[in-house]
């Protein structure tokens, strides 16, 4: 496919023979080696493939905060690749929430801070009080005062949660947000993201070894050694892995 | 395995990954350590030196000096018979005029007899012998002068000067004279003749200024101090002052001293200051080790293991920076007199010296373990888990009342090591005092700034908020930075104020109301001479002229001074000859009597005496007490009549004591005049008096101040360069606190970047955070700094305390922007780094 624009106008996330190449003492690493991909709006889409494929590269690509080696990237119709680190950054404060495995909350800053940054980069006056709203919606109006290493892995995430869905954003990228989590509370989690996307519209894009939750997806993709192989459909709207 | 052998072996497994995390800590140590050794051994240095060359400075093995008049022929015989050999040489001030040119100068003219120069040699230029140089030579004798006499006469060698009646052909210059290191001030350069021509000048007259010298060589049997005993039992009433090698050089030996005690005090600011970062790099780096030692603690470490464990490291490392300090301490008065030790009198004498190593050594260690104990006693007490939430939650800071007991004792150690070793202790003891304080207020700032921060209403700004947040936030670097850079400024602050002040008081002296000249050694017969000239000049001039003799004070109360340890500011009044005036009728202002009265007019009865009122006090003298003073080899005793208030800094004529008319009437005496007029007449008074009166000394007060403003700045610049030191160790702190959050806040960017920050949001953010700590610390170190320099100023000194701003910012805006400059530094690499590789999953 040779075409720069989206093939869908419901496209949020257009990547065209996107690669990354990585130096290394030994030499240069192809992480990743031509991907194409879309993602529609409102879609859920798994990423699965085993360790090293390339998957939090992808998803580090389509953030902003990994610069591809060549290939174009579109998010919400808006070319990225070229942007500096300012602009990207503004991107991902307007438009992408992010999930991440090991919860990355700033340490020093209490659950309604931690929700509230993304609130207050945009400007928002009432940055606490949304904050707080969105950490009622996850279930922790209780800790709003407290700090991550006052709360048990499960608070932390859902803290993560609502610090992503704070913005209400177009996209949300999670990787393997259940990893350092137990089966019940991490059930828990997934439930609370998919409930929130389905209230946002928010496209998902979640990296996940586990087949049930890639399941839950409207669609999976799977990675293997820097190349999107594999395309499942399902009854969601037509997207595709050229 | 013993606790503490355990301790050792895990420690030595700890440090085999280096010393990462404690470089700030060796940095701090090694520079105060090394202030400290550098000072004590380069002040040991120059007084192995005066001890080396002290029968060179002083001329001869013990030294007898009198003043007016010779010592009376039994008493040089006296001195002859107990020694191996005598020099006698004489000086005074006097006037040379070039004889070809319409040039003068005043000079400390200075005539030696032939076996002069005991110890030591005089070197002269072109390699000429001292003898022929100053020898008589078909009628005309010869000198050797200072080259500042001939630069300032625009003559060369082979011209001729006249002193007095006399005229001299100058056949060489000076170049190094063994004996002058004993003068703390000159008001001329140097001219050196032969005694016998020193008569020929008639400058030799009654009452004149004049110091007599008599240097002996004593026999090997003969110690000085026997000597000087037998001198005061054959010569009780004997009105010279004999000096020997116990005191060769006291003015510079106070100098020494005194200079030495501030550079080692400033040094231990140093090493204060250093001390906040040693406990600052000890918390860091237990911070970085909880998840060892909470990891030991669960699976069964005592807690004395963990204390111990630790300890050692810190021990450790603490030798290393010692040891560093210390090899930059013993070699710092090798470059510092390879640098300036031509100014020095005398020639230091470089060696390893092992007590100021090992004060240094022992204030290193004192200084490690009072700001280290206190976080490694709270490692050991708070439990396991808790220290994974110690950041964010932590657990009361109070480390047990063991290791309180022990901290605090080993804080009055250190504070009683800087007194004791100190050789002034009120002075060291107002400064343990004061830096008490100091950190304290400093630490209150900080957590005032802490609690003013979090009270603050929240920005709608959000780098604002950021900035204002991180100022508060756990783990937020306040109290390190304000701490660490507020001492070091402080200090800088107070020394940059003095210098301003004590500039100041110079300048205001030249502006205005001092006197314009002195002129000394007006005989009798010249005073009406002098005052037709100032009536007769076609300009302005206001003249006081009195009486003057020298005398020294042997006893108050009935207790002979030797008896009397003074206080020491006015110690210089019992040290050697005092200048001392009689006169009938009362001060020109009847205010300045504040006890006791002035006697009549016509008094004609028992000595009575006024003394300073300061002086009086300080030596516990009340009117009606008695003193004893020897003049001319005849002790006067007086009552004191009452106590006057002198104001020393309007420069006038002023002395410590005016007598009564009576005995000191008839005594042979000169005259001393002041002459107060505007500047642009000043020269032609000289001219005309100087020209009048040839052997009359004319001290133009400008010229002096303006030498003293020139001493004054170089000590203040060398105060100033050692209180950089402070600063340094300041800066390093502050480094050190920056560097200890970085890993933190290189996290935090990453973050915020990913939750979309700009770097100009972060930039903004961090500035400002640097920019308020920097401006309450400025602030701060400008009201303590200030305070210190007004109390010296104003109790110490006296003088009047005046407020510039220009010094203050010279020195508080660069600190500024160091403090905003090093955390931009650790900001800028931290938004440089890369976000993915440390969101990556592990």
């Amino acid at each position: 496919m040779t075409d720069n624009t989206p093939s869908d106008p419901n496209t949020v996330v257009l990547l065209k023979n996107v690669h990354l190449t990585l130096g290394s003492e030994a030499g240069p690493v192809n992480i990743l080696r031509g991907i194409d991909f879309e993602a529609l709006r409102g879609e859920t889409v798994s990423i699965v493939g085993p360790s090293g494929s390339g998957k939090t590269s992808m998803m580090m690509i389509i953030a902003g905060l990994e610069r591809p080696t060549s290939g174009q990237i579109l998010i919400d119709g808006r070319e990225i690749q070229d942007l500096n680190e300012d602009s990207l950054a503004l991107l991902r404060r307007e438009r992408v929430g992010i999930v991440f495995q090991g919860f990355h909350l700033v340490p020093t800053m209490s659950a309604i801070e931690n929700v509230a940054v993304p609130l207050e980069l945009a400007g928002r006056n009432d940055a606490f009080i949304q904050a707080k709203k969105m950490l009622g919606v996850v279930g922790l109006d209780h800790r709003l005062t407290h700090y991550p290493a006052q709360l048990s892995g499960g608070e932390q995430q859902r803290v993560a949660l609502a610090r992503a869905f704070a913005i209400e954003p177009k996209i949300l990228l999670a990787d393997e947000p259940t990893g350092n989590l137990d089966g019940t509370t991490g059930e828990h989690i997934i439930e609370q993201m998919f409930k929130l996307c389905a209230e946002f519209g928010t496209t998902l894009l979640l990296i996940t070894h586990d087949p049930d939750l890639a399941a839950r997806c409207s669609r999976s993709v799977s990675m293997a050694d820097g190349l999107l192989s594999e395309v499942t459909k399902s009854e969601a709207p037509t997207a595709r892995a050229v | 395995m013993s606790t503490i052998r355990l301790a050792f072996t895990y420690a030595r497994r700890e440090l085999r990954s280096g010393l990462k995390g404690f470089r700030i800590f060796l940095a701090c140590l090694a520079l105060g350590v090394a202030a400290i050794a550098g000072v004590g051994s380069l002040g040991q240095a120059i007084e192995a030196g005066l001890r080396a060359d002290g029968k060179v400075l002083l001329g001869g093995d013990v030294s007898f000096r009198t003043t007016h008049a010779p010592v009376s022929a039994e008493q040089r015989s006296w001195i002859e018979a107990q020694s191996d050999l005598v020099s006698a040489t004489v000086e005074m001030r006097a006037n040379a005029f070039a004889v070809a040119k319409d040039t003068r100068r005043l000079v400390e003219l200075k005539a030696v007899d032939d076996a002069y120069p005991l110890f030591g040699s005089v070197e002269l230029s072109g390699e000429q012998n001292l003898d022929v140089t100053i020898s008589n030579i078909d009628g005309v004798w010869g000198a050797a002068a200072h080259p500042g006499l001939t630069e300032r006469l625009g003559i060369a060698i082979g011209d001729k000067v006249r002193v007095g009646d006399l005229t001299l052909e100058i056949r060489s210059l000076i170049v190094k004279e063994p004996d002058k290191g004993t003068q703390a001030f000159n008001f001329g350069p140097r001219l050196l003749i032969a005694l016998p021509a020193l008569a020929e000048t008639n400058l030799v007259k009654p009452g004149s200024v004049i110091r007599y010298f008599y240097r002996t060589d004593l026999p090997e049997a003969t110690s000085p101090a026997t000597l000087r005993q037998a001198a005061l039992e054959a010569f009780p009433n004997a009105g010279w002052r004999i000096q020997d090698l116990e005191n060769a050089a006291p003015n510079i030996q106070r100098f020494v001293d005194r200079v030495g005690s501030f550079m080692t005090i400033v040094g231990l600011t140093a090493l204060l200051v250093g001390g906040v970062g040693v406990g600052n790099a000890v918390r860091t780096f237990l911070q970085s080790k909880i998840g060892t030692i909470a990891t030991l603690k669960c699976i069964g470490a005592p807690a004395s293991l963990i204390f111990y464990t630790y300890l050692i490291q810190v021990g450790i490392i603490a030798l290393l920076g010692i040891a560093i300090g210390l090899i930059i301490g013993v070699l710092a008065p090798l470059a510092a007199l390879g640098s300036f030790g031509d100014s020095l009198p005398v020639e230091g004498q470089f060696a390893v010296y092992w007590e100021p190593i090992a004060i240094a050594v022992a204030f290193g260690i004192l200084v490690t373990l009072v700001f280290s104990l206190w976080p490694l006693a709270r490692a050991k007490t708070i439990p396991g888990i808790a220290l994974f939430r110690d950041l964010v939650a932590p657990v009361s800071g109070f480390p047990g009342w063991k290791a309180f007991l022990g901290i605090s004792a080993l804080a009055i150690t250190l504070a009683g090591l800087a007194v004791f070793t100190s050789s002034q202790p009120h002075l060291a003891v107002r400064f343990v005092l004061g830096s008490i304080a100091t950190l304290v207020a400093f630490w209150g700032i900080a957590a005032l700034v802490i609690r003013g921060s979090k009270m603050l209403p929240r920005s709608r700004r959000a780098s604002v908020r950021l900035a204002i947040t991180n100022l508060h936030r756990p783990g937020a670097a306040t109290v390190g930075v304000v701490m660490s850079l507020g001492m070091g400024l402080t200090v800088l602050v107070a020394v940059a104020m003095l210098e301003d002040n004590l500039n100041n008081e110079v300048s205001y002296a030249l502006r205005g109301e001092a006197p314009g000249y002195y002129f000394i050694d007006l005989q009798n017969d010249q005073v009406q001479t002098f005052q037709d000239i100032a009536a007769n000049a076609d300009y302005a001039v206001r003249t006081e002229i009195v009486p003057m003799l020298r005398g020294r004070i042997t006893s108050l109360k009935g207790v002979p001074v030797s008896d009397i340890t003074p206080p020491a500011e006015d110690a210089w009044i019992l040290r050697g000859d005092r200048g001392l005036t009689w006169t009938a009728g009362p001060p020109n202002s009847a205010d300045s009597i504040v006890r006791g009265d002035w006697w009549p007019e016509d008094y004609s009865g028992p000595q009575l005496v006024s003394f300073d009122a300061e002086a009086a006090a300080a030596f516990n003298l009340e009117i009606g007490d008695k003193i004893e003073v020897n003049i001319l080899g005849r002790t006067i005793e007086a009552t004191i009549a009452n106590w006057r208030q002198i104001d020393w800094n309007d420069l006038g004529i002023n002395f410590v004591m005016v007598f009564s008319p009576g005995a000191l009437q008839n005594a042979p005496m000169s005259h001393i005049a002041t002459a107060y007029l505007d500047e642009e007449n000043e020269l032609t008074l000289e001219d005309a008096v100087v020209r009048t009166l040839p052997n009359v000394s004319a001290i133009r007060v400008k010229e002096v101040l303006g030498e003293v403003q020139v001493i004054l700045t170089k000590i203040a610049t060398a105060v100033r360069i050692i209180a950089i030191v402070a600063v340094i160790a300041g800066v390093l702190v502050l480094a050190g606190a920056i560097a200890a959050g970085q890993k933190g806040r290189i996290y935090d960017s990453i973050v915020l970047k990913v939750l979309g920050a700009t770097r100009k949001d972060l930039v903004f953010a961090y500035g400002l955070e640097y920019g308020v700590l920097g401006i309450v610390t400025s602030f701060i170190a400008i009201i303590l700094g200030g305070g210190a320099a007004w109390f010296v100023i104003t109790r110490v000194m006296e003088a009047q305390w005046s407020v510039s701003a220009m010094p203050v910012i010279a020195t508080v805006v660069p600190a500024l922007l160091v403090t905003v400059g090093a955390g931009m530094i650790g900001t800028w690499a931290a938004l440089n780094k890369k976000a993915a590789p440390l969101l990556r999953n592990e």
